[in-house]
């Protein structure tokens, strides 16, 4: 027989499972709902980290900011991140504005204060390795699990966002996006199939240690080129002297060599910024007499493209359209 | 013949041979100066043909390495010839001025002066194009100098403390609004480093002419300073008016530095080291040791700018890199001279 009291404890029981299975459950204040959902572990640049499984209080900060906003993740911090407010649509926008901010541009300028305030269940920092050592991790992860992942070479934001989303548990929405990308990537180079192939290109980026009397060279998978090389356009040659990170896929020769290295050129690409207007340093380059007498040049085969610095797979959708603008007349030819 | 007599026949000779020696000491910097410019518009990070550097300078055809020659190093040896020699001469006026041999011109804060302008600049969106900066630079560099001969022109002492301290307020404020300002500081670390690099299309006709004036009142001015040298009161006695000297040649330490930092930006060790490298030859003459360190001054930015460009494998260095490595120990010989001399 069932007395009042243990039905009534069932029912709290039964109660609490139905809660916890369904994710309703308050998730508090203190961030221990998601340790309470279970935790697995995360390989991030910092090493084999154990992390919630589902995070339910995010900070992030760098390059992570962008993908987790786009990507729906439950953010309750982010840091500054100036240059890719030009590219990030209203709604992005809008979250961008409205969460606190609790560190700055700089890794150096991170407020640990500000963290440990949002009570965060994860910390995903995207810097780059050698900026890791600017923030105090030991520190962070006195308030919670930290994952670094940081960018590498250009082209490789489409693995660290995608990781970035996976460590805050947002990859659905993440890959539905990946997915409309790709689409109309494939869709363009479609377009562009009877013309992209038969062409050489070169770029003049705007990215980096770009200063007067040089330029910058960027090769496959830079910042950019890697969109439209998903289209089909390729750019030879290769860095004469390899670096790490951006310097193994461009570099800043002096504006002497411009010559030589456009030489083969059939088609020159150039960065501009997200209005459209053109940076100094790539100016400088188009105001050259140098300039004007490359073949390409004079064969009037010469493409602005914005939206080169794209490190998310929206953004990227919108560097995709800046191309097909930019191209078009190439199917005329 | 009286005593007064005997002696200028005695000096006259001694004279004219000293002229002479000076003379052929300056011919030989001319020739130098020539050589190295001709070799310094032959070197660089395309290598072009010796033949064709001569056929960009007499028999221009468009080709691309002619442009390379004409349209890019020519107007960048001028620049070397300009600052260099604008530099060396602004150093010996400062030097003689404070008498302190130590001094380059930006310890009267025209460096300083054109930092924070640019500094300003910048953050106000005035600097981001070369006649922006230029003109903006030259602003600062005019008010920089303004200020301190106003608070400091009543001794050489007093000058120096006062360019001192204006160049370390000045400098902290930038530092401050770099700091701040992500995007200022990106523009000044590009200037902050000397460079003769990519400024062949700004407008640098006004700022070389002026240069150009400026040298040529530092050598009307060589014989007054002179007598500066030995001191206030015997330059009175010698019948030269202390103030206006010293006045003319702030003007003119302001001009030569000014102009130089706004198109280069600023180049140390060049204004400190080739007065030194040339006071023995000058024999004690301010005008000779003026000419002479303006040869000498352009012949030495031209060396450093040829090693800026090829130096290193990986690209070209800023030139101010390259003056400061040479600096370093000339200042070092510099201070030890002072010294063994003073003692």
């Amino acid at each position: 027989m069932f007395t009042g009291r243990t039905v009534r404890r069932c029912a709290a029981l039964l109660l609490a499972l139905a809660l916890t299975a369904t994710g309703c459950g308050s998730s508090g204040d203190d961030g221990t709902a998601a340790a309470e959902g279970g935790t697995r572990v995360f390989k991030a640049d910092n090493g084999s980290i154990t992390i919630p499984a589902k995070p339910q209080r995010v900070v992030a900060t760098g390059y992570a900011v962008p993908p987790l906003i786009e990507a729906g993740a439950p953010l309750v911090g982010i840091s500054t991140w100036k240059r890719g407010v030009p590219m990030m649509d209203a709604q992005t926008k809008a979250t961008y504005d409205r969460l606190p901010k609790v560190a700055g541009e700089q890794a150096a300028e991170t407020n640990y204060e500000a963290i440990a305030k949002a009570k965060p269940d994860l910390i995903v920092i995207g810097v780059p390795a050698p900026v890791l050592g600017d923030i105090d991790v030991n520190r962070l992860k006195s308030i919670a699990p930290v994952v670094a992942i940081g960018p590498t070479v250009p082209r490789a934001w489409r693995e660290l966002s995608r990781r970035q989303a996976d460590a805050a548990g947002v990859l659905q929405k993440y890959d539905a996006t990946k997915t409309q990308y790709e689409a109309k990537a494939a869709q363009l180079a479609a377009k562009y199939k009877d013309v992209l192939p038969k062409l050489k290109f070169a770029h003049v980026g705007a990215y980096g240690e770009v200063s007067k009397g040089n330029f910058q060279r960027e090769f496959d998978g830079s910042w950019g080129t890697n969109v439209a090389n998903d289209i089909g356009a390729k750019y030879y040659g290769q860095v004469k002297q390899k670096g790490t990170g951006s310097r193994s896929v461009s570099e800043y020769p002096s504006i002497e060599e411009l010559p030589s290295a456009f030489a083969e050129a059939d088609a020159i690409t150039y960065s501009v910024n997200t209005d459209g207007s053109v940076p100094e340093s790539v100016k400088y380059v188009l105001d050259s007499d140098l300039w004007k007498n490359l073949p390409a040049v004079k064969a009037g085969r010469t493409y602005p493209i914005r939206y080169t610095e794209a490190a998310t797979y929206r953004q990227a959708m919108m560097t995709l359209d800046a191309i097909d603008k930019s191209f078009a007349p190439l199917l005329k030819q | 013949m009286t005593a007064a007599g005997r002696e200028a026949g005695v000096r006259r000779p001694e004279r004219t041979g000293a002229a002479a020696g000076q003379a052929a000491v300056l011919a030989a910097g001319v020739a130098l100066l020539a050589a190295v410019a001709v070799v310094s518009i032959g070197v660089g990070a395309h290598r072009v043909a010796p033949g064709e550097v001569v056929r960009a300078l007499v028999a221009y055809d468009g080709s691309a390495d002619q442009m390379i020659v004409r349209d890019v190093r020519a107007p960048r040896a001028l620049l070397a010839v300009g600052v260099g020699a604008a530099l060396a001469v602004a150093g010996v006026l400062v030097q003689t001025l404070s008498r302190n041999p130590l001094a380059e011109p930006g310890i009267l804060g025209v460096t300083a002066g054109a930092g924070f302008a640019v500094t300003v600049g910048s953050a106000l969106g005035a600097a981001a194009a070369p006649a922006g900066q230029l003109a903006v630079a030259t602003a600062g560099a005019v008010l920089a100098a303004v200020l301190v001969y106003a608070v400091g022109r009543s001794s050489p002492l007093r000058l120096v403390l006062t360019g001192v301290a204006l160049s370390a307020v000045l400098s902290g404020v930038s530092l401050g609004m770099r700091l701040m300002l992500p995007d200022v500081f990106d523009q000044y670390r590009f200037w902050s480093v000397g460079s003769l690099a990519g400024r062949e299309r700004a407008p640098l006709a006004l700022p070389l002419a002026a240069i150009g004036i400026a040298v040529v009142g530092a050598l009307l001015l060589g014989r007054a300073l002179n007598a500066v040298a030995l001191g206030d009161n015997v330059a009175h006695a010698l019948g030269v008016s202390v103030t206006r000297v010293r006045s003319t040649a702030l003007v003119l330490i302001t001009v030569l530095a000014g102009a130089a930092t706004a198109v280069a930006g600023p180049i140390m060790f060049v204004g400190l080291i080739v007065p030194h490298a040339v006071r023995p030859l000058a024999r004690g003459s301010v005008p000779w040791l003026t000419v002479h360190a303006a040869v000498f001054g352009a012949v030495l930015l031209l060396l450093a700018d040829m090693g800026s460009r090829v130096l290193l494998p990986t690209g070209e260095v800023p030139v101010a890199i390259v003056t400061a490595f040479i600096g370093g120990p000339v200042l070092i010989w510099a201070v030890r001279r002072y010294g063994a001399g003073a003692s």
